[in-house]
């Protein structure tokens, strides 16, 4: 067939490219006079998917205890290597999360994240969840590390995670 | 050696007699899984995790226990072997909590590995698991984790089979059945722990120091050497984000195997610690105040100018060898020989003629025995007791004198303690009655008498006897004299008395003493009397190396030991001392003489990691880097010279001494312009013939000869004779900043013998004013055998007992005590 493509003569390649351009032309017409989906952000808001991934949070148990254990499997899973975490461990007079570990020191580099999700899926305890917020610009660099308490939730379930869920 | 030949997965294998089918499949490169089993300790078949499927037998059989046979059939991979392997990791994770991401081992875990290689991807256990208190602290360093536990029994076997201290033992039966540590261990801590969590094939030993502080991709691994001790043990140095957060075993058969002591183990978070010195200090209207690396060297650069050749230079343990070389060279060009890497010891005899250092360690491999004279052989060097285990369970013979009781006493055939400073009359007496056993005794051995040197050393002769036929029996065993006898009070005649036996008995010689890179320092000039490679001074070969390298020779005079340069110090005719990373006000025994020294010298230079004693009394203090921090070779006691990478940048505004040295070098219009470390270690090779990278060095033992000195006649004192004996975990300035070694270190106890415990009406636990010299401590009371009655044991290394303040000066020390509290306060 590719030869026949290739053999045709002149009149014939007029015919078949031009419905072809006349093909493309009609849906451009088309949408010609449909309403534009430009969105006059910031004036207007656009929609965000259900799945959309944003911002991350650390999220809290109901009863306020940080679900991270510091396990850093999101640090060795993430691939563009945002995050970073320090461990210790909870005493009965400092107990902050279930468990005999929690994060100390919790970053995320957000100059680097690319939003993959990769850290919410390898977290054991769903202590991590990328949230819908997309608004991350800053005037420095340093601002978009985000520390820890930049990145736990204010309050359980502030994040739209359940604080019941076990996992 | 016959062998067999046998068949595994379709593959033949030719292996000798005696060998287990699982190391006959390594062989092979079959890989096949275990937790039990591991190969520096017999095989024990309690996992079940290593079966195999073997033709002609009817189940499945442990490979680490079956012995390859001929013509075997085996099948590692048949259906058969992956259901049980499955069903047996089904069986081993009921009770594990499965908490990986908290546990320390996750990431490097055999079990972790194993699971996901062959294990079932689910559990059918539904039931409630079987629970135990989560991380029990069994000592300082060490947490346990009882659910985590697969009760493979390594770690107990570790001390029954290899360290000999027998730290963990299992407890109770059935389903309650758990590791924890006996009696024993809580009275003393043990000294290998640490192996234990590394073969732990699980999370349920785990290090209390490391604990959670990174995960194992978060660490950067450089190898290291150990200098804790002089054994030089090969590590790995974990560093986190310019941290170091744990230091491991490498693999080293010739010097450690696979082992490290736990002073190795968790002995490196001084140096992170935020108490280093990281400027640069000058001592200004009597006080030290903070200066810049420019004014600070130039000063010193004056100084020795202005007093060379009357300048000298001690410590060397602490430095690379490198760095002990440019340290020579750079006084040497000053026209001074006044150097010594032997700044903590009062005894320094020509290091041609008695260089601290050992043969090869693998020497003990094949010894029919080992002679410990005054050598607290696992306080001291306790890789190098594990070592000696082996060669003990081999058959070789141990024999020890000493002035107290060794902890490894149990594993040895004859050990005899004895009063303090006796160990030459009972080699003495021991080598009259070998001679006579042995049918001929020199002239000048039959001056000996052994009854009388026996009642003057304290020991029945009875001991000595057995000692005596036990080491005609052995043969020409291996002689390890140690720092309870270089520490004693007669050293040269203990060294002459050794001579002696080894001339009627045979036998090598072991000189141990000396941490870290001291050996390596005097091999690389730091000695007054001898040049790089133990060369003497006016050895015309070497002084026309020496010149052809340097450009100029050395001096022709002999320089001084530490003690002379002391002396010469407080006399005034040594200026200028420069100290390098050692703390002799502290480590010297003999404090009045280092307080007349310092107050004799015009300047007095030190560099320091911390604020030493030395330091605080130094007239500008330089700050050094670790030996975590800068790369180099360093010399351990067979002088085998190891490379070290730095594994963490040093504090900032601190420097490597080799860099000091190198811009003071500058300063003194004496450049030495070294592109790296590997040009300075080539340049020393040359000058030290017989310097290769990991060879031991050929040490020149004197010949053994006939030399009996007489006794010294015995002061009658009122009092106990001070014994002191340097324990493995001291709270020294940098092992005071470790965690996890000042709890293991504890406080210090004294040990008196129980007849005098009952004279002066003490309990065991009692506690008591201690008086040595002018100090006074107080401290509990162990009641003990471990010394003679009369004696004192006294633990140093604890600012409690600072012994620069004994003032020893050859004599016995005396201690008074008085009794505080006779009985204990809490029984122990």
């Amino acid at each position: 067939m590719g030869g026949a493509v290739r053999n045709r003569n002149g009149w014939q390649r007029v015919v078949v490219e031009g419905a072809a351009i006349l093909k493309g032309m009609a849906v451009t017409l088309r949408h010609l006079f449909r309403p534009p989906v430009t969105v006059q952000y910031p004036e207007e808001r656009p929609r965000i998917a259900g799945r959309f991934k944003g911002r991350h949070w650390l999220t809290l148990y109901a009863d306020g205890t940080e679900r991270c254990v510091g396990c850093e499997l999101c640090v060795i899973v993430c691939p563009s290597q945002a995050i970073y975490v320090k461990a210790a461990e909870n005493t009965p007079d400092h107990r902050v999360s279930r468990g005999e570990r929690y994060a100390e020191d919790f970053q995320i580099n957000m100059l680097r994240c690319i939003f993959c999700g990769f850290c919410e899926e390898a977290c054991p305890t769903g202590a991590i969840v990328l949230g819908r917020d997309f608004e991350l610009a800053d005037y420095r660099r340093e601002a978009l590390i985000y520390t820890k308490s930049m990145l736990q939730e204010p309050y359980p379930g502030a994040s739209g995670r359940d604080p019941n869920r076990e996992v | 050696m016959s062998t067999v030949t046998l068949t595994i997965d379709g593959r033949t294998v030719t292996v000798p007699k005696g060998t287990t089918v699982y190391h006959a499949a390594r062989q092979l490169g079959i890989e096949i899984p275990v937790f039990c089993y591991h190969d520096r300790m017999p095989p024990l078949g309690a996992c079940r995790m290593c079966f195999v499927q073997v033709e002609k037998m009817p189940r499945l059989q442990t490979s680490c226990t079956l012995e390859a046979q001929e013509g075997m059939v085996v099948w590692t991979e048949s259906a058969e072997v992956v259901e049980a392997r499955r069903a047996i990791l089904e069986f081993l994770l009921i009770n594990h909590p499965l908490d990986c991401p908290i546990c320390d081992k996750g990431g490097e875990c055999p079990l972790q590995d194993n699971t996901f290689k062959y294990g079932p991807g689910a559990s059918r256990f539904v039931e409630p698991k079987r629970h135990f208190p989560k991380a029990i602290r069994l000592s300082p360093v060490l947490t346990l984790d009882r659910e985590r536990c697969i009760l493979c029994w390594r770690c107990t076997r570790f001390g029954e089979v290899v360290a000999g201290d027998h730290a963990l033992k299992g407890h109770d039966r059935g389903y309650r059945t758990h590791i924890d540590t006996p009696p024993v261990t809580l009275e003393r801590p043990s000294k290998f722990i640490g192996n234990t969590i590394a073969i732990c094939p699980v999370g349920a030993l785990t290090s209390a120091v490391y604990r959670f502080r990174a995960r194992p991709w978060d660490n950067r691994p450089t190898p290291g050497v150990c200098t804790h001790c002089g054994v030089g043990c090969a590590t790995w140095v974990d560093a986190r984000g310019g941290e170091v957060v744990r230091v491991r075993a490498r693999e080293k058969p010739e010097v450690n195997d696979i082992w490290l002591c736990d002073l190795g183990f968790f002995g490196y978070d001084y140096t992170n610690h935020p108490e280093r010195l990281k400027v640069p200090y000058v001592r200004e209207g009597g006080v030290l105040r903070e200066a810049t690396w420019d004014e600070a060297l130039e000063r010193v650069a004056r100084a020795l100018v202005r007093a060379a050749p009357r300048v000298g230079a001690l410590g060397g343990e602490r430095l690379t060898v490198e760095e002990a070389y440019l340290l020579g060279r750079l006084f040497r060009s000053l026209g001074s020989n006044h150097l010594d890497a032997r700044a903590d010891s009062r005894f320094a005899p020509s290091p041609r003629d008695w260089a601290w250092g050992a043969g090869p360690f693998e020497a003990l491999d094949t010894a029919p025995g080992v002679f410990l004279v005054g050598c607290d052989l696992s306080e001291d060097y306790p890789v190098l007791w594990l070592r000696l285990k082996r060669a003990l369970d081999r058959g070789a013979v141990g024999l020890a004198v000493a002035p107290k009781r060794l902890e490894v006493d149990g594993y040895l055939r004859c050990a005899v303690v004895h009063g303090y400073g006796g160990e030459a009359d009972v080699l003495y007496a021991v080598a009259r009655l070998v001679a006579e056993r042995k049918g001929s005794v020199p002239g000048l051995l039959r001056e000996v008498d052994v009854d009388a040197s026996c009642r003057r050393a304290g020991v029945p002769r009875e001991a000595v006897e057995y000692l005596a036929q036990c080491l005609v029996a052995a043969g020409p065993v291996l002689f390890a004299v140690g720092r309870l006898s270089w520490d004693g009070p007669e050293p040269e005649r203990t060294l002459a008395a050794v001579q002696t036996l080894r001339a009627v008995s045979g036998g090598d010689l072991w000189l141990l003493r000396g941490k870290g890179n001291a050996v390596g320092a005097v091999l690389a000039g730091l000695a007054p009397d001898t040049l790089p490679g133990l060369v003497p001074l006016e050895d015309p070969g070497a002084r026309e190396r020496l010149r052809r390298l340097w450009g100029f020779e050395p001096p022709q005079a002999p320089g001084l030991g530490t003690p002379a340069m002391l002396e010469a110090a407080a006399a005034g005719e040594l200026r200028v001392l420069y100290v390098a990373g050692a703390d002799p006000a502290r480590d010297f025994p003999d404090g009045s003489l280092w307080q007349r020294a310092r107050a004799g010298l015009e300047l007095l230079v030190v560099t320091e990691l911390f604020w030493t004693e030395t330091a605080r009394q130094a007239d500008v203090v330089l700050p050094a880097l670790s030996s975590f921090e800068r790369p180099g070779t360093v010399v351990n006691l067979e002088g085998r010279p190891q490379r070290i990478a730095p594994s963490r940048m040093g504090p900032p505004g601190a420097r490597a001494d080799g860099d000091i040295l190198q811009l003071l070098g500058e300063r003194l219009g004496r450049p030495v312009d070294y592109g790296s470390v590997e040009a300075v270690w080539e340049e020393l090779r040359r000058a030290a013939p017989g310097l290769e990278l990991d060879r031991p060095y050929p040490f020149n033992r004197p010949q053994p000869e006939v030399d009996v000195r007489p006794a010294r006649p015995l002061e009658a004192e009122e009092g106990l004779v001070v014994v002191p004996a340097s324990p493995l975990f001291r709270k020294g300035e940098m092992s005071a900043r470790c965690r996890g070694l000042p709890d293991l270190a504890g406080s210090p106890v004294v040990g008196v013998h129980a007849q005098d415990a009952a004279a002066l009406g003490l309990m065991d636990g009692a506690e008591v004013e201690v008086d040595v010299g002018a100090t006074s401590a107080r401290v509990r009371v162990a009641v003990t055998d471990a010394v003679l009655p009369g004696h004192l044991l006294v633990p140093v290394g604890f600012p409690e007992f600072p012994r620069a303040r004994w003032a020893a000066s050859g004599r016995l020390l005396r201690a008074h005590l008085r009794v505080l509290e006779p009985v204990g306060r809490e029984s122990r």
